[in-house]
């Protein structure tokens, strides 16, 4: 225990005191260091003594626990806060209290972020109905996904402890309600990886609109080396800012100059055997790669007119539909994590966009096609099995009519809602047609099944061949882990 | 003697027996080897070292069987074994004493080497039951590496429930950590561990079990001492139970002790629970792509010339030998490449070939490679030519053809393929009859098309707005 300790505190001063150790911080991070505290080890192969320059990459595949039934992971973010009892969560007691006062016995005790005093009930105001052969209750907000519950699991009693945006969302993407946790796909970047050494890990893609409350720590890196925090690519304009080539470099002068820079690197490792120039020569190498095969991926033109049909998407465009379709393009060449954020969810009754009967029902229609056909383009492709998609918000919404400061409101909007919420799963190794958790009549507590953010990322990482009590990371003198000391693999969605 | 044995001194000496043992081995090993190596003309001054040689190794020798008999003296050995073990280590002393006297008078000068080679054989059989009798009569044929072996393990269960409680879960952790001491020819307090009969006959201080009171059975009392007191089981140094082993065996007391119990069959306390659910396997247990035997890792060399390529090479998961294959990087891999695959035919279980130059003539490699489960062949120029080599591939469990030239004619020869579980073959020249035929050849098999379309409805392009009043 005391060697790594001063391991730790030996790498945390060399991070300070040298300047290498700094500019190096800066791009690829303690890659080499990481490596060694992996569980699973950097060696490939037992006893392997592969060329230096490859062991050293931090981003060189490496191999998880026992064998993944994932390899890639799709996470779609609502972010706001999608209303459950508008699309899954059908509760048609609610529909009869609607408009009466909500009994003191529920609030007793409760902490909201707007609603004061004693509420209304609001009931649904969807219209809800049975589909699949798991007769899987969905609104008609979602017409297109209604036909497709039979490929997911729903999570309909997911809990968390954060009523704000913000912390919320950095809650359900780095299991830390504050700063400095790294990303679950910072996570398993670090542990597995990159399959496609010409693209980046982890990948992340916004509809444009507002970034996340949270700030973009939602896929930041933490404590772990920063080569493994996202990429935030965009689907209009330059996918990735600041790769391409200035204004009158062609690309034989740039590859001449990363040639130079490197010969220099080498020359430097020759003399100081520092392994982190290995790294940092490798991490160029990336970067001049990316630059060929990032806006090659990142095209979309180049699909299929029928494509464009299936998934409603509009090259050029910033839009949750075409991230869609980014998406599997991503995973299809072998990118580990994307993550998609859409935005404009958080349905309070403010105003029109934010009213639970209109604003939030254009805000499914931008969403229903869009998803279903990534379901459905990921199955006819066979890549559905290997990749695993989960939707959900940072928390959910309450069966009461919000009345901000006490007031009425001018449309009908619900309050952010922490004790149940409903999200889903699919593909690699989740039951088909499957459902987990149940809520009370008005959909108010969790009264079965419940399931901790911690939960789904346990189960996140146990498909992606992980244990996740034994993926630690060496931090501040102790161990970390994603789902610090929580988690449980929720094995009734696992078919 | 008396002495030793009253005062106490006795078992101190006799436990440098593990220590003074191994100095006749040594010694006595290199007096033989100058005693041979002096006939070799060249050698021959190295006869001048063997007679002090052996007069340490005796000397030692004479040591440990006096320390080893004062050790024997402490009891809890098989009589058999040690008996045997104590006359070979009496013969080796007497030997290499006697051979000490002919080297000192020059006498049979003749003999020397052949009583040598006795001294050798018997030094030899002692060290080896020396050594049966304090690590167990099996601790070398265990690790015995040709052959099937049982490991025996408590680590993980399909299913908890039905395991039975002492042979499945109370037993591997007697064997694991307790047989050592309390077996056949080493009776530790008079006390066998090994099967149910000698557990309840209990050892020279009475029954070591008392039905369904853990706190009063010395099974477990002794499990839960701290590690300094002198009854602590096992003994400080040695492997320790770990936290759930000393569960599992308190409430397999608290139930009785039943010898042919199932788990169901018995009450669940939240504790044993909780020790459970830990067991469970941490991967679902059973992977649809995965073979269920075990293989040894590939090796640098087989891998060179793949990386060289650019192509993947990745173990399943740590400490796996199977390997899963992946050319995502390496579009220009073809038919010339495929035989680079050969090296890894044993561990290679998944294959993705996807969006490469592979073609017809690389499935034939391919169709050998006998681990194979999953193979990614969408966009590649394979036609229906290679589906007839693949037919020969007996493990393939998902095939992917999305994009190819395959037609009909490449599904009949698929029809041969029982192993199949799921076939892609969207955007290829199949029609709805030669899938058909498939699927009614081999009904496990799940097809899939694709091609699909989302219905035109009217809320796809409704914006929903405030109605004026």
């Amino acid at each position: 225990m005391a060697d790594k300790i001063i391991k730790e505190a030996n790498d945390r001063a060399a991070r300070f005191f040298s300047r290498r150790h700094f500019l190096q911080d800066c791009v690829t991070g303690l890659g080499a260091t990481a490596l060694g505290s992996l569980v699973s080890g950097c060696n490939l192969f037992s006893g392997s003594g592969a060329a230096p320059v490859q062991s050293l990459n931090p981003l060189e595949p490496r191999a998880p626990h026992f064998p993944a039934r994932a390899k890639s992971v799709i996470y779609l973010h609502m972010a706001g806060a999608p209303s459950q009892l508008e699309m899954f969560d059908y509760k048609p007691e609610l529909q009869k209290l609607h408009n009466q006062l909500c009994p003191q016995s529920i609030l007793e005790g409760k902490k909201f972020a707007f609603i004061r005093g004693v509420p209304r009930m609001l009931g649904p105001q969807a219209v809800f109905s049975q589909h699949g052969e798991s007769r899987a209750w969905v609104s008609d907000f979602m017409p297109h996904f209604a036909e497709r519950v039979d490929d997911v699991s729903f999570l309909k009693a997911v809990q968390t402890d954060q009523f704000n945006h913000g912390p919320a969302q950095l809650f359900m993407h780095t299991g830390s309600a504050r700063l400095g946790r790294p990303s679950t796909g910072s996570w398993v970047t670090w542990g597995l990886g990159s399959e496609n050494s010409n693209l980046p890990g982890f990948v992340v893609l916004t509809s444009g609109g507002k970034t996340p409350d949270a700030g973009k720590s939602v896929w930041g890196s933490g404590f772990l080396p920063s080569v493994y925090q996202g990429v935030q690519c965009r689907s209009k304009g330059e996918p990735v800012l600041y790769l391409s080539d200035p204004e009158g470099l062609n690309r034989d002068l740039r590859y001449q100059g990363i040639q130079a820079i490197n010969e220099v690197n080498r020359l430097e490792y020759e003399t100081f055997q520092d392994p982190e120039i290995l790294s940092r020569i490798s991490q160029y190498e990336l970067a001049y790669k990316m630059q060929i095969s990032v806006p090659g991926v990142m095209d979309i033109n180049s699909e299929p007119a029928y494509i464009h049909e299936l998934y409603g998407t509009e090259p050029g465009k910033e839009s949750f539909a075409n991230n869609c379709l980014l998406a599997r393009k991503l995973v299809e060449k072998g990118v580990r994590f994307v993550q998609l954020f859409d935005w404009g969810w958080d349905a309070h009754g403010t105003d029109e966009s934010t009213a639970v009967d209109l604003g939030m029902r254009n805000k499914c229609r931008e969403i229903d096609k869009p998803i279903s056909a990534l379901l459905l383009d990921l199955k006819q492709r066979g890549l559905l099995d290997e990749t695993l998609v989960v939707w959900g918000g940072e928390f959910g919404r309450t069966p009461m009519q919000e009345n901000r400061d006490g007031k009425e409101m001018p449309y009908m909007g619900r309050d952010h809602h922490v004790e149940a919420f409903t999200m889903w799963m699919a593909g690699a190794g989740i039951k088909r047609g499957g459902s987990w958790g149940e809520t009370d009549e008005i959909g108010f507590s969790a009264v079965k099944g419940q399931v901790a953010v911690h939960d789904i990322h346990a189960t996140i990482l146990q498909q992606l061949g992980f244990d996740h009590e034994k993926m630690t990371y060496q931090f501040q003198g102790r161990p970390f882990r994603l789902t610090d000391v929580h988690g449980h693999v929720i094995k009734e969605i696992l078919g | 003697m008396m002495f030793f044995l009253q005062s106490g001194w006795g078992l101190f000496i006799g436990r440098f027996h593990p220590l003074l043992v191994h100095l006749p081995i040594g010694i006595l090993i290199i007096a033989f080897l100058l005693e041979w190596l002096s006939r070799f003309r060249q050698l021959a001054v190295l006869g001048a070292a063997v007679f002090p040689t052996l007069l340490f190794g005796a000397l030692s020798a004479v040591a440990a069987c006096v320390a080893g008999y004062l050790l024997s003296l402490s009891g809890g050995y098989d009589e058999a074994a040690l008996n045997l073990h104590m006359w070979m280590g009496i013969a080796v002393a007497v030997l290499s004493l006697l051979l000490c006297v002919f080297r000192k008078y020059n006498l049979f000068p003749k003999s020397w080497l052949p009583v040598s080679a006795a001294m050798i054989i018997a030094l030899s059989v002692a060290g080896h039951y020396g050594g049966n009798l304090t690590h167990g009569e099996d601790y070398l044929t265990a690790a015995w590496p040709f052959g099937t072996k049982e490991v025996a393990t408590t680590a993980s269960f399909k299913n908890i429930e039905d395991a039975q409680v002492f042979e499945q879960l109370v037993q591997p952790i007697l064997e694991q950590k307790c047989y050592g001491c309390h077996n056949e020819q080493k009776l530790k307090g008079g006390l066998r561990l090994d099967g149910m009969v000698h557990i309840r006959k209990g050892g020279e201080n009475g029954p070591v079990l008392k039905d369904s009171i853990p706190e009063m059975s010395e099974l477990y009392k002794r499990l839960v001492l701290p590690e300094s007191d002198d009854h602590r089981m096992p003994p400080k140094g040695k492997p320790q139970l770990t936290p759930q082993d000393v569960e599992i065996l308190y409430w397999w007391i608290q139930q009785g002790a039943p010898d042919s119990m199932a788990v169901k069959e018995l009450q669940k306390t939240p504790r044993i629970a909780l020790v459970f659910e830990g067991m469970k396997p941490s991967g679902d247990g059973v992977h649809p792509y995965m073979p269920r035997t075990e293989v040894s890792a590939v090796n640098d060399e087989q891998v060179a010339p793949l990386v060289k390529l650019g192509v993947k090479v990745m173990p399943v998961a740590a400490g796996n030998g199977y390997v899963m294959v992946s050319a995502v990087n390496a579009s220009a891999f073809g038919n010339a490449d495929a035989k680079l695959l050969e090296p890894l035919a044993k561990q290679l279980v998944w294959l993705n070939l996807g969006s490469t130059a592979t073609g017809d003539s690389a499935l034939k490699v391919i169709a050998s490679l006998p681990s194979l489960t999953r193979l990614q062949l969408e966009y590649t120029g394979v036609t229906d030519e290679g589906m007839q080599q693949l037919s020969s591939a007996k493990q393939l469990k998902y095939l992917n053809l999305t994009g190819t030239k395959i037609t009909d004619k490449g599904l009949q020869y698929l029809q041969k393929q029982a192993s199949l579980r799921e076939l892609f073959i969207y955007g290829t020249g199949v029609t709805a009859a030669g899938v058909q035929q498939l699927r009614t050849a081999l009904p496990d098999l799940r097809v899939d098309t694709g091609g699909y379309r989302l219905p035109v409805l009217a809320t796809d392009t409704m914006v929903f707005k405030k109605q004026p009043a």
